[in-house]
């Protein structure tokens, strides 16, 4: 702890006199590849590293405004390992109008060694619609924007971009211009589904702002995109651990919306049963999806606000043992009440029942009941723009500890009573913003809960119970007439 | 005395009378299951949604009730009813069953059990259904014993009559009603042969719940008064009536006024005047009856005979000249089509266009009550061979009600429970008859040649396992009952001997196999209607896939549910008036009308816009913000409840107002028929409804020639087109279909030539410019 302390004031310090400070690293080599989908775009670059000095461990990434805006993940790691590296975001830097992040090391390197870092980030809402409307009938084309240069606090050496395209179907791409200073060979070449720009050798330090105004330069992608571009515009999670019933209950209230472009006029249903009888859906329409739903799943429901939705299919695996990596996961297909074209909206409610023994530990050492939350179903690439995730614990749960894997929007706690609760059940809600596949996680959560505890329910029903029969055995042997019976 | 069978002499009266009334709690239990049960197929076999249509707003005004209070409720304004009009609910409604809801909602909830609005109101009726076999059971054990009841209870409990309107999800005001209708009645009874004022107010309590809670509450208003007339008309007067009458129909009206959809029109209206009469009827018998003892009984004659004539006159003229001035108001058109059948259809077809306001048919007695049927008139003339002044209230009530369950589908309902209480007094006695141990020998079998049994005789048949109240009753009861049992057993043994009665435990025995035999059909038969014909919630169809597992038809909701998430809260929405509840339940937008068919001409607007052809309906459209059309069209699946079939009543309706624009003729074939393909009239062929429903169905075929499969009639190749409306969604087997109104066009051209302008076609040589003539 106190290590971290050190570093964090050393941090601050070094990153206050960054710009005007001695360079300490230098860019060997930075690959940036760009794999385009509808609403999640991921993005990783790899960085070649040398030290310039002795003892250099922080190590400064730099993004654009608008590519900062987009990027909801961002994760660094040395090559071939699993750990990510620590990072600490720094907000944007006005003097080198970008947004930076710093890394620390895990070990300071010597002058002239090499290291590789992995940077890999998530856009959300990165590519657009284009053309904005389209018929039912039509493909559905996407836009991508993103700037020419990897952006760095470092000189760069050599630098290329690699933007994979879902289909080799490429509509159009930006050719830049007044970029011989850095290659005298064409600056773009296409080969199937993938435009690769670069490479471009000599960058100087390009996280600044002259940098950013004479020579970056924005390059735009029209591609073909054959699936449907799903946004999950709210996500209210609930998670109630039972320990009577030995289950985790989890429902999830969803708000999706087809955000591909508009259907322009209306829909026709004989067009999209055509489309279906001559197998050739069209793409952008959301007919159903399937999510990966935890193994040993039961109860599984599927609803919407008017009922049961009987268009679902569920195939269910059973629990694996705690601590095997199983591979399998039960499946649950789904599909909306009606196709979501381009600007639909449809909201639905998924839930199910698992076994607590899949979630929960119980920790002998302090008395403590450890539970594991999934944050997540994961929807193929979906969006979440905004989530709530509220788990509910037992009644008369305390010393609540919460461990979220990265830092939520806000927490809060409050109180939710629900069948035959006496004082409520503590519960605790996290919120957050533009999750993706890569938010997939768990929020560990700790408490205690005593014996008594467990007993409340049953004693408080039985003591009602026996109240009741009391009372009625009293009003029976009550005489209520005004005149006695014999008169 | 000659026993059949033995039975054992040691056991003390009160083991037996503690069995006794342990084993019927244990028999109430079960029949309290199994009415809960069997409402629960439509839970089972679909899931736990409001049905059909009415219960839809009910549920709806529930929702508001729970959510924002009583006052919130009972001020409530919807403005997204009957637009633009709006509508007042909280004084257009029989509030009883969103109170109940809500109160049990309330209760719930604070015993932190947060059962869904929903859940309650799905359950509603299956457990009000336990309570009516309760009261049923009470209402039994007035007319004969416990045993009785205990039947009763059973028949009402799964008697599909009952079950049609009242299974889960069902959540209408009959849920309820049937309850305090039978509670009424009981307590009613109970107050008539006590002479009490406290269950003459216990009844008018209940009647208060009952007219807060349904419009039949009528039929109460008619029958505790026709019962009472009946009564003085049979020289029954008594003070007892007197005090039962008096409380009841005080207090009763009093409170039934304070239900704001009821206000003054105990007072105003002819449906009430039957009772106002009897209770001025009674305090004039009791006036006589007073005076009576005070005078001689030759001057009272005189003077009763004067008095009568000159009150039965002033009574009248004071009735007709209040009617003629309007302070009482004439019947009501739904009044008279219960006395002529053919009433409606003629003057208010949107009261005939309903299902359930159609004649009964006669299967449809069988199909309700099965063997209940059979017994009814047994039971009736049990009633009459005993006559206690709580028999003459059965008596009644078998007639009254048998009319009106002839009369109206609907009405099925309320002679359910009366078929259940005869049907119960006569498999009772007859259970009773043929259980009795007892050998008859000569004496019994003399007197019983001699004619009809003597009640005061003493009984022969004293079953051991009753309580001391049940003997008094049964005594009678199966004394009276042995005349027709001896029948039967005559007819069983089909041998003519002189002495009468039942020997041997093989006659017996073949009796009571064969009553216990149509038990079981009973039962039988109850449960495949209650699965088979009256668990279908109507909103969810389904159908058999080849391998037999169940396929749902979910197009209602499919629609519904897209109106809800992708179109503005604001969009009105036109449709027939069936679907106006479900629409702004399901999909919470406002409507032009819905299923409270207050506003005749609101609906014939409708209705009109519907039959005109596309250029006169659009004006209609659009002079009521209408965004969105929604029909239903069952070609495709063969479903036959579509639009299309209900589109004669719309004309009807429509004709009713406006008879020079839409005549029913016009819609049949030159030969008289009702077609959908090319021999159709072209008035049919315009027409908005025809358009929107068969709206490019041809291409569904690809070129082979469309079909129809409700009406097994062939298209034409050639489709309509639409130059007003745009198609916006159909669902997915084509059972809705929402079309969405075109603006205006931009260049005020109309917009047909609009269309035909953008599909390049040329404009007829000699039509006006319409263009030049719409920018002036």
């Amino acid at each position: 702890m106190h290590r971290h302390l050190a570093l964090l004031a050393y941090l601050l310090c070094a990153f206050i006199t960054y710009v005007t400070a001695e360079h300490s690293f230098e860019n060997t080599a930075i690959v940036r590849t760009v794999e385009l989908a509808g609403s999640l775009v991921h993005v990783r670059t790899t960085f070649v590293v040398k030290a310039l000095e002795t003892g250099s461990m922080i190590y400064a990434f730099a993004l654009g405004p608008d590519e900062a805006e987009k990027t909801s993940f961002f994760e660094v790691r040395l090559k071939n390992e699993q750990t990510p590296i620590e990072l600490q975001h720094f907000g944007f830097n006005a003097q080198s109008n970008t947004y930076l992040y710093a890394a620390i090391l895990p070990n300071a390197l010597k002058k002239n060694d090499n290291v590789t870092l992995e940077l890999e980030t998530v856009q959300t809402h990165a590519t657009y619609p284009w053309p904005a409307a389209i018929g039912q009938n039509d493909e559905m084309t996407l836009k991508y924007e993103t700037g020419l240069f990897v952006l760095s606090p470092y000189p760069t050496s050599v630098q290329r971009t690699k933007i994979r395209s879902s289909s080799p179907r490429i509509k159009s791409y930006t050719e830049p211009s007044n970029v011989e200073a850095f290659t005298l060979d064409a600056p773009v070449t296409k080969s199937g589904a993938t435009i690769t720009y670069g490479p471009f050798s000599n960058i100087p330090t390009s996280a600044l702002a002259s940098f950013t105004e004479d020579t970056q330069q924005r390059i735009t992608i029209h591609f073909n995109h054959d699936l449907p571009v799903m946004e999950i515009t709210k996500m209210k999670r609930a998670a109630e651990i039972s320990h009577w019933g030995s289950n985790l209950n989890i429902q999830d209230d969803i708000w999706l919306h087809n955000a591909g472009p508009q259907l322009k006029g209306h829909f026709s249903r004989l067009e999209h049963q055509q489309q279906t009888y001559n197998n050739r859906p069209a793409g952008h329409v959301l007919r159903a999806f399937s999510v990966m739903l935890p193994t040993g799943v039961r109860d599984v429901y599927y609803t919407d606000i008017v009922g049961n939705v009987s268009t679902s299919h569920l195939r269910a695996s059973p629990s694996v043992p705690k601590g095997t990596k199983g591979k399998q996961s039960s499946y649950l297909e789904i599909r909306p009440r009606y196709p979501l074209m381009g600007g639909w909206n449809y909201s639905f409610t998924v839930g199910w029942d698992s076994p607590l023994s899949d979630w929960a530990a119980y920790d002998k050492r302090d008395g403590r009941y450890v539970v594991a939350v999934p944050i997540l179903t994961q929807f193929p690439d979906t969006v979440i723009d905004e989530a709530e995730i509220k788990i509910i614990l037992p009644e008369g749960a305390t010393d609540l500890e919460i461990y979220p894997p990265y830092s939520p929007i806000s927490v809060k706690k409050s109180m939710h009573s629900t069948y035959l609760d006496t004082k409520g059940r503590p519960a605790v809600s996290f919120f957050f913003k533009d999750l993706t596949d890569r938010h997939a996680g768990f929020i560990y959560v700790a408490y205690k809960i005593t014996f008594f505890e467990h007993l409340r329910k049953p004693m408080t029903i039985a003591a009602v119970i026996f109240g009741l029969f009391v009372l009625s055995s009293a009003a029976r042997r009550m005489d209520m007439r005004i005149r006695s019976k014999n008169y | 005395m000659a026993m059949a069978y033995s039975l054992p002499s040691n056991l003390a009266p009160s083991t037996v009378a503690n069995t006794a009334s342990l084993l019927r709690i244990a028999a109430f239990f079960f029949v309290s299951g199994a009415a809960i049960a069997s409402r629960l197929f439509a839970v089972v076999n679909y899931e736990s949604i409001i049905h059909e249509f009415d219960p839809w707003f009910n549920y709806r005004a529930t929702k508001v009730l729970a959510e924002k209070g009583f006052y919130e409720f009972w001020n409530w304004f919807d403005p997204t009813a009957w637009y633009p009009l709006g509508r007042v609910v909280g004084g257009t409604i029989y509030p009883g069953l969103m109170a109940t809801s809500g109160v049990i909602f309330n209760v719930l909830h604070s015993l932190s059990l947060p059962v869904d609005i929903r859940n309650i109101c799905v359950l509603l009726a299956p457990g009000f259904s336990a309570l009516t076999a309760w009261s049923t059971y009470m209402f039994t054990k007035e007319m004969k014993d416990e045993s009785a009841g205990l039947l009763a209870a059973i028949f009402i409990g799964i008697a599909p009559g009952y079950i049609s309107r009242s299974v889960a999800g069902s959540y209408d005001n009959e849920a309820i009603a049937i309850f305090l209708l039978m509670f009424t009645f009981f307590l009613w009874i109970k107050a008539l042969k006590q002479g009490s004022a406290f269950f003459g107010t216990g009844a008018a309590l209940f009647y208060f719940y009952m007219v807060a809670a349904w419009g039949g509450y009528a039929f109460i208003t008619n029958m505790i008064p026709l019962h009472s007339l009946v009564l003085i008309l049979m020289g029954r007067y008594s003070n007892r009536l007197y005090v039962a009458y008096s409380s009841w129909y005080v207090v009763g009206t009093l409170s039934s006024m304070q239900v704001p959809f009821v206000g003054f029109q105990p007072v105003r209206t002819s449906e009430h005047m039957a009772a106002l009469g009897v209770f001025g009827l009674l305090q004039l018998v009791a006036f006589t009856d007073l005076v009576r003892s005070h005078v001689s009984s030759k001057q009272f004659q005189s003077l009763i005979r004067v008095s009568v004539v000159v009150l039965g006159i002033l009574g009248a003229v004071v009735f007709g000249v209040l009617t003629m001035n309007g302070w009482i108001a004439p019947w009501t058109g739904r009044f008279y089509s219960l006395w002529d059948t053919g009433y409606a259809k003629k003057y208010i077809p949107i009261i005939a266009s309903v299902s359930e306001h159609q004649p009964t048919a006669w299967p449809s007695f069988f199909m309700d009550l099965h063997f209940l049927i059979v017994l009814f008139p047994a039971g009736v003339y049990l009633c009459f061979n005993e006559l206690r002044d709580e028999h003459v209230f059965v008596i009644i009530y078998a007639f009254v009600a048998s009319y009106f369950a002839g009369v109206m589908v609907r009405l099925m309902l309320t002679l359910t429970p009366c078929v259940c209480v005869a049907s119960a007094v006569a498999f009772s006695s007859l259970l009773e008859r043929y259980m009795d141990p007892n050998e008859p020998n000569e004496e019994d079998a003399k007197e019983e040649i001699k004619g009809t049994a003597n009640p005061s005789e003493p009984a022969t048949a004293t079953p051991a396992k009753k309580s001391k109240k049940a003997e008094k009753v049964g005594k009678a009861a199966s004394q009276t009952s042995g005349d027709l049992s001896s029948k039967l057993a005559n007819l069983v043994s089909s041998k003519i001997d002189k002495q009468k009665g039942i020997f041997g435990l093989d006659t017996r025995l073949i009796v009571l196999m064969n009553a216990l035999m149509m038990l079981c059909t009973f039962v039988l038969h109850c449960t495949w209607v209650t699965a088979n014909a009256y668990s279908s919630p109507s909103v969810v169809l389904s159908s058999n896939n080849p391998d037999g597992s169940k396929h749902i038809i979910d197009d209602y909701r499919e629609a519904y549910y897209w109106l809800r998430q992708n179109t503005p809260e604001t969009s009105v929405i036109m449709s027939w008036w069936d679907y106006g509840y479900q629409i702004a339940g399901f999909a919470d937008r406002p409507t032009l009308v819905d299923n409270n068919t207050w506003n005749n001409t609101h609906i014939a607007t409708v209705g009109k816009a519907m039959a005109s052809s596309e250029e006169k309906s659009y004006p209609i459209l659009r002079k009521h913000d209408v965004d969105y059309v929604l029909v239903i069209f069952g070609g495709l699946l063969g479903y036959s409840g579509d639009d299309i079939n209900k589109f004669l009543w719309m004309v009807r309706i429509a004709q009713g107002v406006w008879p020079d624009e839409i005549q029913e003729p016009q819609y049949f074939t030159p030969r008289g028929e009702y077609r959908v393909d090319a021999q159709a009239s072209d008035t049919m062929k315009n027409s908005l409804m025809y358009k929107m429903s068969y709206y490019r169905f041809n291409e569904l075929f690809m070129g082979n020639v469309p079909v129809d499969r409700v009406r097994n009639q062939q298209l034409p190749l050639v489709g309509p087109t639409l130059d007003y409306l745009d198609e916006a969604f159909t669902s997915e087997n084509w059972i809705v279909r929402i079309y969405q109104v075109k603006k205006e066009d931009i260049l005020g051209r109309d917009l047909k030539s609009a269309n035909a302008f953008a599909a390049g076609k040329k404009r007829k040589r000699g039509r006006p410019l319409t263009r030049r003539k719409a920018l002036v």
